[in-house]
C-alpha cells in the first residue's frame, strides 16, 4: 500500500475520525510514516499555540455598536472593553458562570451570601473548539464591573507586599538558565456585580439551538458580586521578551449571592443543555463543593497532570510543544503559580522551594 | 471591505439572531489573524456590515462570515493599516500576568506570526486560519470550496511554512 498523503497525516492529528480505517491501520506500522505524523503533530502544536487567542467578546456590545451603524447613526461608538475583557482573563472567568454552576453554601456576610470560595483548582480538559463555545457570563444578564483590572510594576518586592497585604515569594534556587533579579508586579483588586436576566438566558439559550426554559421564581434580577485579587508576581525576564520564570500570587477568586438560593441558580443553568457536555459533565464531578475552581485547558494546546508543593494538591500543566510548563496551586484562599520556559520538574522544583517573605 | 455608508440599502431581518451566533467565532478568526481583540472587533463589525446588506442564503451565513473575516483580517495585515500601538496596548501587562495562555507568545513571537500569516498564500492562510479556529475539515473545505481531502493537505503546507518562517527569525535573532 502507498504511504498516505501529508494531508491525511495532517488530519490524524486533529481529526482521526475523517481518515480512513485503512490509512490508520497503516500509519500505526510504518516509521516512515509515523514519523511523518510526529512531524505534523509538532508543527501543528507550534502554529496553534502562535495563532493562540484569547478573543473572549462582549456580543451584546458589539450588537448595539452594529445596530447603530446599521441605522446610520453617525458617531455610534461602544467603548472598547478591553478592561472588562481582562476581567474575564482565565483567573478571573473562571469564577463568573461556573461560580454559579459549582458554588455551594458557606458563611453569610451583610446582605451576601458567600457562595463560592476558591480553596481548590482542577483542570477542565476539553477540546479549543469546545472552550469558545463556553457562554460569557453577560449571555445571562449584565455585568458591572465595580473595580477595575490595574496591573503595574512597582520599585520591589516590599512595595509589592505594601501594595496587596500579600507575602512575596522568594525563590530559593533559580532554575538552570534563568538569571537576575526579578521585577515585581501587583494586580490590584478586581470586581462587579452580575444581575440575572430572564431575557438574555432565553435569547442565549435559543441562540444554542435550545428550547428556553422559564427560570424558577426569584432568579432573575438576582445579583451575584464576584471577586478576585489583589495579587502580585516577580518575573524572571533578564532582557527576554518571554519571562523566563514568573512566581505569581493572588487572593483567589470568590463568589456571593444577594440571597438566591445556589441550587436554584445551577439547576436551572445545568438544565438549560448549553455547556458542551462533554465540559458540563467534568463540571457536575465537582460541583457540589462550591470551593474547586475550573481551570479551562485546551486539550490541543496543554497537558495537565496532579502533583502536590509542600502536601497541597497541585496541577501541573505543560504546553504541547514542551515550550513552558506551570504549576497552579491553592492554599489559605490565595492562588499560586510557577510558570515559565521551563520543564514540569523545574517548575515543581522551585513551587516546592519557595520561601514567603512576610 | 465596507465601502458604502452604513444604513444604506436594505439589512437583513435575520441580521441579529446571525449576529447572536456567530459574532465570537467571527471575532476569533480575526483575533487569529491579527492578534489583536480590538482589530478584530473593528473586523468583525465590517464583515456584519456588509453581511447584512447581502443575500447570503442563512444556512451558509457561518461558513460565509468565517471567510470574510479571514480574507478582511488579512487584508488589513498585508495593506499596513494595522497600527502596531493597538498590538502594544493590547500586550500592556498581559506579559506578567499568571495568565498561562497569554504567556506563551510574548509581542515579538506575535509580530513575527503576523509577518509569516501575511507572507502565506492566501488559500493557505485562510485554511489555516480557519482550522485553528474550529472549524472542522468538512467546513473548511464547504467554505473553500475544496474537497475535505486537500483540506489536510493544505493546512499541513501552510502550518510547515508558517513554523519555517518562525524557526528562521528565531535563528537569525
Amino acid at each position: 500500500m502507498r504511504h498516505p498523503t501529508d494531508g491525511t497525516l495532517r488530519r490524524l492529528v486533529d481529526e482521526p475520525a475523517g481518515v480512513a480505517d485503512a490509512d490508520r491501520e497503516h500509519v500505526a506500522g510504518c516509521p516512515v510514516c509515523l514519523a511523518g505524523l510526529a512531524s505534523a503533530q509538532e508543527d501543528a502544536a507550534a502554529v496553534g499555540a502562535a495563532l493562540s487567542f484569547d478573543s473572549t467578546v462582549d456580543v451584546d456590545a458589539g450588537w448595539r455598536r452594529l445596530a447603530g451603524a446599521a441605522e446610520g447613526r453617525p458617531g455610534t461608538v461602544v467603548p472598547r472593553r478591553r478592561r472588562l475583557a481582562l476581567l474575564r482573563s482565565p483567573l478571573v472567568a473562571a469564577v463568573s458562570v461556573v461560580a454559579l454552576l459549582i458554588g455551594g453554601s458557606a458563611a453569610a456576610a451583610a446582605d451576601w451570601l458567600q457562595i463560592f470560595r476558591t480553596e481548590q483548582i482542577a483542570p477542565v480538559v476539553a477540546p479549543e473548539s469546545e472552550l469558545v463555545k463556553l457562554p460569557e457570563l453577560d449571555a445571562f444578564g449584565q455585568v458591572q464591573v465595580t473595580e477595575e483590572v490595574d496591573i503595574r510594576q512597582v520599585a520591589d518586592a516590599g512595595a509589592a507586599a505594601k501594595a496587596t497585604g500579600l507575602s512575596v515569594p522568594r525563590v530559593s534556587r533559580l532554575p538552570k538558565g534563568v538569571t537576575g533579579d526579578p521585577t515585581y508586579h501587583v494586580l490590584g483588586r478586581v470586581s462587579g456585580v452580575f444581575t440575572f436576566s430572564a431575557a438574555k438566558a432565553a435569547q442565549t439559550t435559543k441562540a444554542a439551538g435550545q428550547t428556553p426554559v422559564p427560570p424558577p421564581p426569584g432568579l432573575d434580577g438576582s445579583q451575584f458580586q464576584l471577586s478576585a485579587g489583589p495579587g502580585l508576581a516577580a518575573a524572571w525576564t533578564a532582557g527576554r521578551p518571554v519571562p523566563a520564570l514568573v512566581v505569581a500570587r493572588a487572593v483567589a477568586p470568590t463568589a456571593a449571592s444577594s440571597g438566591v438560593p445556589f441550587e436554584t441558580a445551577r439547576d436551572y443553568l445545568l438544565s438549560l443543555r448549553i455547556l458542551p457536555e462533554n465540559v458540563a459533565s467534568q463540571l457536575r464531578a465537582f460541583s457540589s463543593d462550591g470551593m474547586t475552581l475550573p481551570l479551562f485547558t485546551s486539550v490541543e494546546q496543554l497537558a495537565s497532570t496532579a502533583a502536590d508543593v509542600g502536601g497541597v494538591p497541585a496541577t501541573v500543566l505543560t504546553s504541547r510543544d514542551g515550550a513552558m510548563a506551570a504549576v497552579v496551586w491553592v492554599i489559605d484562599g490565595n492562588i499560586t503559580v510557577v510558570a515559565g520556559s521551563l520543564d514540569a520538574d523545574e517548575v515543581l522544583s522551585v513551587a516546592r522551594e519557595l520561601r514567603w517573605d512576610r | 471591505m465596507v465601502s458604502s455608508p452604513p444604513g444604506q440599502g436594505t439589512v437583513r431581518t435575520d441580521l441579529e439572531q446571525v449576529f447572536r451566533t456567530a459574532y465570537p467565532r467571527v471575532v476569533a478568526v480575526a483575533a487569529r489573524v491579527l492578534g489583536a481583540r480590538d482589530e478584530a472587533e473593528d473586523v468583525a463589525q465590517e464583515v456584519f456590515l456588509t453581511f447584512g446588506r447581502s443575500k447570503v442564503p442563512a444556512g451558509e451565513a457561518q461558513a460565509w462570515l468565517s471567510v470574510a473575516a479571514a480574507h478582511t483580517a488579512l487584508n488589513h495585515l498585508r495593506s499596513g493599516r494595522r497600527r502596531a500601538s493597538r498590538e502594544e496596548a493590547a500586550d500592556d501587562g498581559q506579559a506578567v500576568s499568571p495568565d498561562i495562555a497569554d504567556a506563551v507568545v510574548t509581542r515579538d513571537e506575535r509580530r513575527r506570526v503576523r509577518v509569516a500569516l501575511a507572507r502565506l498564500p492566501r488559500r493557505q492562510a485562510v485554511a489555516l486560519v480557519l482550522r485553528h479556529s474550529g472549524l472542522s475539515y468538512a467546513e473548511v473545505a464547504a467554505a473553500l470550496d475544496l474537497s475535505p481531502g486537500s483540506v489536510g493537505t493544505i493546512v499541513r503546507r501552510a502550518e510547515s511554512a508558517l513554523r519555517k518562517e518562525l524557526n528562521d527569525h528565531a535563528s537569525s535573532d
